[in-house]
């Protein structure tokens, strides 16, 4: 359980971390906080000659906000995100924050690595995913930004290209009489959640006038209710929610491991979503 | 000469000697020692759990950066001895150091890199090739005494039954009493694999000191003075050229009471490197190669009158010991009745090997009598339509009616299973959580509770177990040194066994200091385990604390020109009763015996210094406790929560009562563990699922209920001191306690739990199953 030897890169300015990338092209990777790179090269599951670190970038650590979004800087640590007020005026990402590890590995993994890690059990991609998140993407041909919709690929897999980092992420802030839910099945304390379910919506009375459902755990990458966010703004704030439930769960493919079988993921889907959707509702009427 | 002076020390809860250093990062493990010219070990490990080894090449790893040696069997062939435990017997020897032709688990040692780190070991570990012919594995031991595949068919053994006991009936009305009896139960018990999981792993650091011919080990161990024993045995070295010490040792709980395989090649390696060798295992290895266990069935029969009366149980016993067991503890099926009044008793017990990590004791190694019976238990109670605890009401013994000999030979004694009943029943307030739970089940709530007695034998005699020693020494500042026997990993022993030698030398508890776990200044002990310490190693320490004092009011005595008798001492200080100016300090009795010493008179000795080794008057010393708990089933989730826990114990005179609590919460925590959250799984091919701290889940703070605890203290009469062990009953209580108490949750469904584990996987199964049934 210790790393093969590599050599450690600690660059200070974003245009050095894409030069040191596109030298050592698959023999890099980009370090940031470690919490799940390094326990897959302690396992030597996978071994990197170059770690470029981009701790010491400080435009990579910056929380700026707009009327309309928020925007968090790749290597924003997830305790910081946790505590800051910008990042407050986007409820889902602040309520999912802590729901990743324990507060040690929040102190050093970051808001950017759990989006890259892309894990299909992780609640950042969800988050991304439901809030419809741009994400800024900077390589060797400069910034481009990708719709959280097309980012995650599948386990482990996003849509940036080789020799691009994750640099920021922009989370929308929804408006006034709006509400957010996130609950999960963790066996533990700070697990992986065994099946996860993000939820917003805003009301006009008892009008949904919008909604985003994501679930997590159930897939090969976080998945979008988009049925059943219909359904709800069909049903309004008074819908039987454990008809929402099931159209959500419906279409999901979820697979098993030695926590859960598929089946029973299936099966507890409805009552997570139910779960996170009355969350939001009485947050949203409140 | 007199007697001891009332406790001052026994039975409070003095601060811990340990804490300092423990508490504030600074306890000595085999990890934190070093040596000059030290190199470090890595295993290759097999990847197969039964194959043949075709070819093993080592060139590439060699010539790699760091690498000072890498050896295979062939280079530790014929370069050791015996490899047996004193308290195991010659006939069960330890495995060879590294692979011989086959593997027979996935863990399976092939080779040994040793480097300059042990991150360059491990890199050198990838570069070795192993040519691997696989063969079909044997992994389900409920079938495997029928399998024709063998486990060690490479040594010409004909099936995988390693231990064959036919059912015995240990009384002549056994079926009669089945025949004729109201009500027949009978339902099959599985415990599933979980693992002792010390918060240290194995480690070693190894010192061959050629030209002194001298072997020098620290490592984490229950047992400095065995391990010292095996290895003289293993290199053909006396005793006393072989030094072993272990200063703290990050848990044990029965995985470290024996020298294991990866120790001897380290041990070898270092002989034949002449360099210091540190092997620190990792988790990976831990998890995987340290000794499993728990992973036992029974079928068990119970017989039982109209009015709830037990008349019989039987079990039909099958053990999992792996492929190569470190210690093959497993089941004590006379134990089978517990403590009932239950007066008949049958049972068979089948060992079978399989290719997986093989058995290794674990806190109460066996406490599937506890898990089995106390499971039937309520499975019966359900079935002739009685409450549970009132079941066990009707049948536990209590104190009045003792000694009472169980079916199984078992004598009882001072023993207070119904006292104990009684009590953890009404610190839940029973009846009132019976209508709580009523009421609950009318909202769609699954709350539920689980009852678990036990009666615990502690103190054993078996071999080397029966006798401890202790040298205490009076130095000649008049502050005291113990050398104990023990080897404690974690059970508070400086701090209890000072608190038992201060109130009977009559000195500061901050006066004692307690030395263990170093072969070279301490009295043989065969280590600490077995919940020996208490009763043992406490009797060592009274009888020579008692010794000293005697040594020490002789010579205060002559210089008093007193009677001896006449003496007292107190707070350090030895005085004439009734005439208080007239005193020494310890320190003065010190020089006297130390400086002055050729001026004493010949009879009354020189030196405050005596050893004495301790046997109980009788074994075991039993102690027993009840365990309550509450538990609640989200019905949508199916993830079950502990909402109360609770421990009536009785483990006599309490020493210390916050050591004694500290052990319950650590073995009921370890219990629960086992039941709603650690499991160790193979897949049928006999490849590890739980490898880490990821799919291998451990309690957590998160996860710890508030542990309630009551005590009874009836006073045991093997020891001076009135005390029982009671090390390993939180262990063994609280499996059958918390799975009692999901089966109790999920009865109004038709669900019986029979089986552990019970994470929310293994309950949505049984409710779907059960649903399945009804419709
Ligand atoms: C015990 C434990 C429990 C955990 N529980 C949870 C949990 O419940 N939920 C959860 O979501 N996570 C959990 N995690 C994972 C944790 O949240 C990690 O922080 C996160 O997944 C990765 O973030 P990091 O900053 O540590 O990234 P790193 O580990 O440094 O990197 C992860 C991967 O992303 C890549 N990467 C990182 N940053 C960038 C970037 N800016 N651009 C491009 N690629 C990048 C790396 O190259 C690497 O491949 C847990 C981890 C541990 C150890």
């Amino acid at each position: 359980m210790k790393p093969s030897q590599f050599q450690h890169h600690a660059p200070e300015r974003v245009d050095e971390v894409v030069a040191l990338l596109a030298e050592y092209g698959d023999d890099a990777k980009v370090l940031a906080g470690g919490q799940s790179l390094i326990p897959i090269m302690a396992l030597r599951m996978a071994t990197y000659p170059h770690l470029v670190d981009i701790a010491r970038v400080p435009d990579l650590s910056k929380i700026s906000a707009t009327p309309n979004a928020v925007r968090v800087g790749a290597m924003v640590r997830q305790s910081h995100a946790e505590r800051d007020a910008a990042v407050a005026t986007v409820p889902l990402l602040a309520k999912a924050l802590p729901h990743i590890g324990h507060f040690q590995i929040r102190n050093r993994g970051t808001v950017g690595g759990s989006i890259a890690h892309a894990d299909p059990a992780s609640e950042l991609p969800a988050v991304a995913l439901a809030l419809d998140a741009r994400i800024e993407a900077t390589g060797p041909g400069g910034v481009r930004f990708i719709d959280a919709s097309e980012f995650f690929l599948s386990t482990w897999q996003t849509a940036l290209d080789d020799g691009e980092i994750l640099s920021a992420v922009e989370f929308p802030v929804w408006g006034a009489g709006s509400g957010f839910g996130v609950e999960e099945i963790a066996r533990r304390k700070g697990d992986f959640a065994l099946v996860g379910a993000l939820a917003g919506v805003t009301l006009d009375g008892d009008r949904v006038t919008r909604a985003c459902i994501t679930m997590i755990g159930v897939g090969s990458t976080p998945v979008r209710c988009h049925e059943a966010e219909a359904a709800l703004i069909a049903g309004g704030a008074n819908a039987d929610l454990n008809e929402i439930g099931r159209i959500a769960a419906a279409p999901l493919t979820p697979t098993h491991d030695v926590h859960a079988s598929a089946a029973y993921r299936k099966h507890v889907s409805p009552a997570i979503v139910r779960r996170a959707l009355t969350a939001a509702l009485k947050e949203a009427r409140s | 000469m007199s007697s001891p002076v009332a406790a001052r020390f026994v039975g409070s809860a003095v601060h811990r000697k340990e804490d300092r250093r423990l508490l504030t990062g600074h306890g000595q493990y085999v990890a934190d020692a070093s040596a000059p010219r030290m190199v470090h070990a890595a295993f290759l490990r097999s990847e197969h759990a039964k194959a043949r080894l075709n070819s093993v090449n080592i060139e590439a790893a060699l010539s790699a950066p760091g690498v000072v040696a890498v050896y295979l069997w062939s280079d530790f062939h014929e370069k050791f001895g015996e490899a047996w435990h004193a308290m195991l017997g010659q006939e069960l020897v330890v495995p060879p150091p590294l692979a011989i032709m086959d593997v027979r688990y996935v863990g399976d040692p092939i080779a040994l890199v040793i480097a300059e780190s042990r991150a360059l070991a491990e890199d050198a570990c990838g570069l070795i090739e192993v040519d691997y012919e696989a063969e079909q594995a044997t992994v389900d031991y409920a079938t495997a005494a029928a399998d024709g595949n063998v486990v060690h068919a490479a040594w010409g053994l004909p099936s995988n039954v390693m231990v064959d006991m036919p059912f015995t009936p240990m009384s002549p009305d056994l079926d009669e009493t089945f025949n004729s009896v109201q009500h027949v139960v009978e339902t099959t018990i599985i415990q599933n694999r979980y693992l002792c999981v010390p918060m240290e792993t194995r480690g070693v650091l190894a010192s061959w000191v050629p030209g002194l011919e001298e072997l020098d080990l620290i490592v984490s161990t229950q047992s400095v003075h065995e391990t010292r024993n095996f290895f003289a045995r293993y290199l053909g070295l006396d005793e006393g050229a072989v030094r072993v010490s272990a200063r703290d040792v990050g848990g044990g709980f029965g995985q470290k009471m024996f020298v294991f395989r990866e120790e001897c090649a380290v041990v070898l390696a270092t002989k034949l490197l002449g360099r210091p060798v540190k092997w620190i295992e990792d988790r990976l290895e831990n998890l995987t190669s340290a000794g499993h266990s728990r992973n036992e069935l029974g079928k068990v029969r119970m017989a039982i009158s109209a009015d709830g009366i037990i008349e019989a149980i039987t079990v039909d016993h099958v053990a999992d010991v792996g492929a190569y067991t470190p210690c093959p503890a497993v089941m004590d099926p006379t134990l089978l009745p517990g403590p009932y009044r239950i007066p008949r008793l049958g049972f068979s017990t089948q060992m079978v090997w399989t290719n997986t990590m093989g058995k290794a004791a674990y806190r109460g190694p066996w406490m599937f009598e506890t898990t089995a019976r106390e499971m039937a238990i309520d499975i019966a109670a359900r079935q002739i339509g009685m409450d549970p605890a009132e079941l066990r009401r009707r049948n536990l013994l209590s104190l009045a009616e003792l000694p009472f000999t169980s079916p199984g030979g078992k004598v009882f004694q001072e023993i207070t299973p119904l006292e104990t009943l009684e009590q953890a029943l009404g610190m839940l307030g029973y009846e009132e959580f019976r209508k709580e739970q009523a009421e609950a089940r009318e909202q769609g709530r699954w709350l539920g509770v689980g009852i678990c007695v036990y009666v615990e034998p502690t103190s054993m005699e078996q071999a080397t177990l029966g006798t401890e020693g202790a040298t205490i020494r009076i130095d000649s500042n008049g502050k005291v040194v113990a050398y104990l026997s023990t080897s404690s990993h974690g059970q508070s022993v400086e701090t209890t066994m000072a608190q038992i030698i201060a109130d009977d030398l009559g000195v500061a508890y901050d006066d004692v200091t307690v030395v263990q776990g170093d072969t070279q200044s301490t009295p043989y002990g065969p280590g600490t385990g077995g919940s020996r310490t208490a009763v043992i190693a406490g009797g060592a320490a009274h009888d020579a604390a008692v010794a000293v004092r005697d040594k020490v009011l002789a010579i205060a005595a002559h210089m008093m020109e007193a009677a001896p008798e006449d003496l007292q001492i107190a707070e350090g200080v030895i005085a004439v009763r009734g005439t208080p100016d007239r005193s020494l300090t310890m320190k003065e009795v010190a020089t006297q015996a130390y400086t002055n010493a050729h001026t004493l008179p010949g009879d009354v000795g020189s030196g405050l210094e005596a050893t004495i080794r301790f046997k109980p008057t009788r074994f075991p010393t039993w102690s027993n406790a009840t365990h309550v708990c509450v538990v609640e089933i989200d019905p949508d989730t199916f993830i079950p929560r502990i909402l109360r826990y609770i421990v009536s114990e009785d483990c006599g005179k309490m020493i210390n009562p916050q050591v004694v609590e500290g052990q319950i919460f650590g073995g009921v925590v370890q219990g629960l563990g086992g039941v709603l959250y650690e499991d160790f799984r193979y897949d049928p091919d006999g490849n590890p699922q739980t490898t880490t701290f990821l799919d291998y889940l451990l309690p957590t703070t998160g996860e710890t209920p508030l542990i309630e605890i009551g005590h009874i203290e009836s006073v045991s009469t093997t020891n001076p001191g009135g005390f029982k062990g009671m090390g390993e009953g939180g262990a063994i209580g609280a499996h059958a306690a918390v799975a009692n108490a999901v089966g109790d949750a999920l009865a109004h469904l038709g669900v019986n739990v029979t089986s552990t584990p019970l994470g929310p996987e293994d309950i949505f199964q049984l409710v779907q199953a059960s649903q399945k049934e009804r419709a």
